[in-house]
């Protein structure tokens, strides 16, 4: 709710950045090629048995996972996109 | 091979070396022996070669006789298909169907021609079920475990290879019951399922088919088989009829843990898949995670696949992956494809998450998504966790808590409303560095109107039959607040929202985050998730045996099983 006219400045220039990198406007009409293949088979593995210690991934089998990610960065670009845009409905 | 060559004739040979097998226990040996293939170089081993000579030459198919006088000359060579004793006296049954097998195995490598594919599935189709009634023999069947496998992987590949050719098996498609057509890679499943389910309801083993902490006797072959069926059946996009398979497995399998680490891994990796594709997610990960940290970690082909369905069926659970898998060499490229999906369900940023996974299928992540078969379950999955976060951002910023105690926590729907429209307009802008620049109605940069169609055309179709009609406008497809309320009462169905929806005050009234803040507000994904499915199942995963049923299990009746692809 505190966005002022500098922040929104930054925002425009950090988000028309952002998407220069990720998309090619110009590409934009490339046909879509992609189709279901054949599913990537399961190959047979090549020993039959193994050790607990032939299987640890190298970084260790522990958190694994990420369960509470709520992103309440209010600085970052869609945060301060959607402050100014509700800011106009006067939010 | 030397197959005692002092023997005569070479057919005389091979069988005296099946004798000399079987005698000696050695089931190996005897798959070596009865060969369906030529090897390295596309040559058979000279007895091979030199017993399809003498065949094709004494016992051609045209004689009426041949397959009598082969069966004669098995019956007086392989003597262990006799009656006979075992070691204590006790009298063991003869083996009549390992003569019909040898006689069949034998037509087999007479009849066929490597370079005709339909032929060999219809001799496949004679010689597998032989095989299979060998290995039924209750103490000498096991000796044919080998040879199954072998058989069942040559003959799935055959089905599975001439399925892709459509135009060389329209003849061989028959109408299954209900006149549904019963393809050939499920045919061959089929028929190969007969010998899982032998294993399956081995009589001959210790209680619960477990001996010294290992599976006894044909129940060793259990995983093995239900591989092969497995393989078969998704390589053919049949995942449906795998389900016999794993009802059957939970009533009789001794636990999966006893088995080899290989079988294991790529039954758990099918299990996995099978729950996946079943929108049983939570069922997914908890076994495609045991199959992930018990693979070898050498095998980086068979860890990524099994990784893709694990992460696929975590982000959709509210789980993101860390660190720890992206640096899994097996995980190479999960970062580019995973990344841009974790931050669009973190932020809530619809526009992103609609353009990742946008039916145009323009992304670059498509083409990894495609190619895993996770791109419409992410795409459908996960907007709802994009809603939930689209939503807990704009009340945090716009959310009204009132003074008093017990004052609600308000969010305006229309305001949620004017942000979600907003943000779906953007995404169908092609364009995303104009879309960026949109700042909505009256505000807007046309730029793009000019090379861009999609984003500024709105319907005007009107069905025929009530064209005229007073009231009756084309749908423009455009959120309004009744979608909205939509998508609010289906987050809090779902226990993604803690709130209930004031109409009249269109307003989504959030509860508990005044005195606790917003985790009372909007719970965690995850917990939500898990909560909800320990309720249903409590880690129980329908084909995942984890303990030894009452006295091994319940007994698989036959009559009941349908087949494959009914």
């Amino acid at each position: 709710m505190s966005g002022s006219a500098q922040g929104s400045n930054d925002m425009k220039k950090a988000v028309v950045n952002d998407s220069k990198n990720t998309e090619q406007p110009l590409a934009l009409e490339k046909k879509p090629t992609t189709q279901l293949e054949e599913d990537d088979e399961f190959e047979d593995f090549p020993v039959e048995d193994w050790a607990e210690e032939e299987t640890q991934i190298p970084a260790g089998n522990t958190h694994l996972w990420e369960e509470s990610w709520d992103d309440d960065d209010t600085n970052e670009d869609f945060a301060v996109q959607l402050r100014e845009e509700l800011k106009k409905l006067g939010k | 091979m030397a197959f005692l060559r002092s023997q005569n004739d070479v057919e005389t040979r091979l069988c005296t070396a099946v004798n000399v097998a079987i005698q000696a226990g050695d089931a190996d040996q005897l798959q070596s022996i009865v060969l369906l293939e030529p090897g390295i170089g596309n040559v058979f081993p000279p007895d091979h070669q030199e017993l399809i000579g003498s065949l094709q030459s004494n016992y051609p198919a045209t004689d009426d006789d041949a397959e009598q006088r082969l069966e004669e000359l098995i019956k007086r060579v392989v003597t262990e298909t006799a009656d006979s004793e075992d070691e204590e006296g006790r009298p063991v049954q003869s083996w009549g169907s390992l003569v019909t097998f040898l006689v069949g195995w034998m037509t087999f490598l007479r009849d066929m021609d490597t370079n005709n594919l339909v032929l060999i599935f219809e001799l496949m189709t004679d010689l597998q079920p032989r095989a299979n009634s060998a290995l039924q023999h209750p103490t000498k069947g096991i000796l044919m475990l080998p040879t199954i496998m072998y058989y069942a992987k040559v003959f799935a590949r055959v089905a599975v290879g001439l399925d892709k050719k459509p135009h060389l098996i329209q003849h061989l498609i028959t109408e299954a019951e209900e006149g549904q057509r019963e393809s050939l890679p499920e045919k061959a499943a089929n028929i190969v399922r007969q010998a899982f389910i032998i294993c399956l309801n081995d009589r001959n083993t210790a209680p619960g088919g477990v001996r010294d902490g290992k599976p006894d006797g044909k129940k060793a072959g259990i995983y093995k088989m239900a591989n092969i069926c497995l393989k078969t059946l998704f390589q053919a996009d049949k995942l449906g009829s795998c389900e016999t398979i794993f009802t059957n497995i939970t009533n009789s399998s001794p636990p999966l843990h006893i088995y080899p680490a290989a079988e294991r891994t790529t039954f758990l990796y099918y299990l996995g898949r099978y729950h996946f594709s079943n929108t049983n997610f939570y069922a997914a990960q908890l076994v495609l995670e045991v199959a992930w940290l018990g693979c070898h970690k050498q095998c980086l082909s068979q860890r990524r696949l099994i990784a893709v369905c694990l992460v696929a069926a975590n982000l959709i659970l509210g789980r993101f992956p860390t660190e720890k898998i992206y640096k899994d060499p097996a995980a190479e490229g999960f970062r580019e494809v995973f990344v841009p999906i974790t931050q669009a369900i973190r932020k809530g940023d619809l526009e992103s998450f609609r353009r990742i996974t946008n039916l145009n299928l323009t992304h670059p992540s498509v083409d990894f998504m495609m190619r895993y078969r996770i791109f419409y379950p992410i795409g459908n999955y996960c907007e709802v966790l994009v809603w939930r976060s689209l939503i807990r951002r704009v009340f945090a910023i716009s959310g009204v808590v009132g003074e008093g105690d017990k004052a609600a926590a308000l969010l305006d729907l229309n305001a949620t409303l004017h942000v979600f429209r907003l943000l779906e307009a953007r995404a169908q802008i092609k364009n995303a560095a104009m879309a960026a620049q949109d700042g909505g109605p009256g505000r807007r940069n046309m730029g793009h109107i000019f090379q861009d169609h999609a984003s500024t055309n709105k319907s005007t179709y009107i069905d025929p039959d009530f064209v005229g009609m007073d009231g009756v406008e084309p749908s423009n497809l455009e959120m309004d607040l009744l979608e909205m309320e939509c998508i609010c009462g289906s987050l809090i169905t779902q226990g993604f929202i803690n709130a209930h929806i004031s109409q009249s005050r269109s307003a989504l009234v959030v509860q508990g985050v005044k005195k606790q803040g917003l985790a009372a507000g909007f719970p965690v994904p995850w917990e939500v998730n898990k909560e909800k499915n320990m309720e249903n199942c409590n880690d129980e995963v329908l084909g995942w045996k984890k303990e030894a049923g009452v006295e091994g299990g319940k007994v698989v009746r036959l009559q009941f099983a349908a087949p494959a692809g009914s």
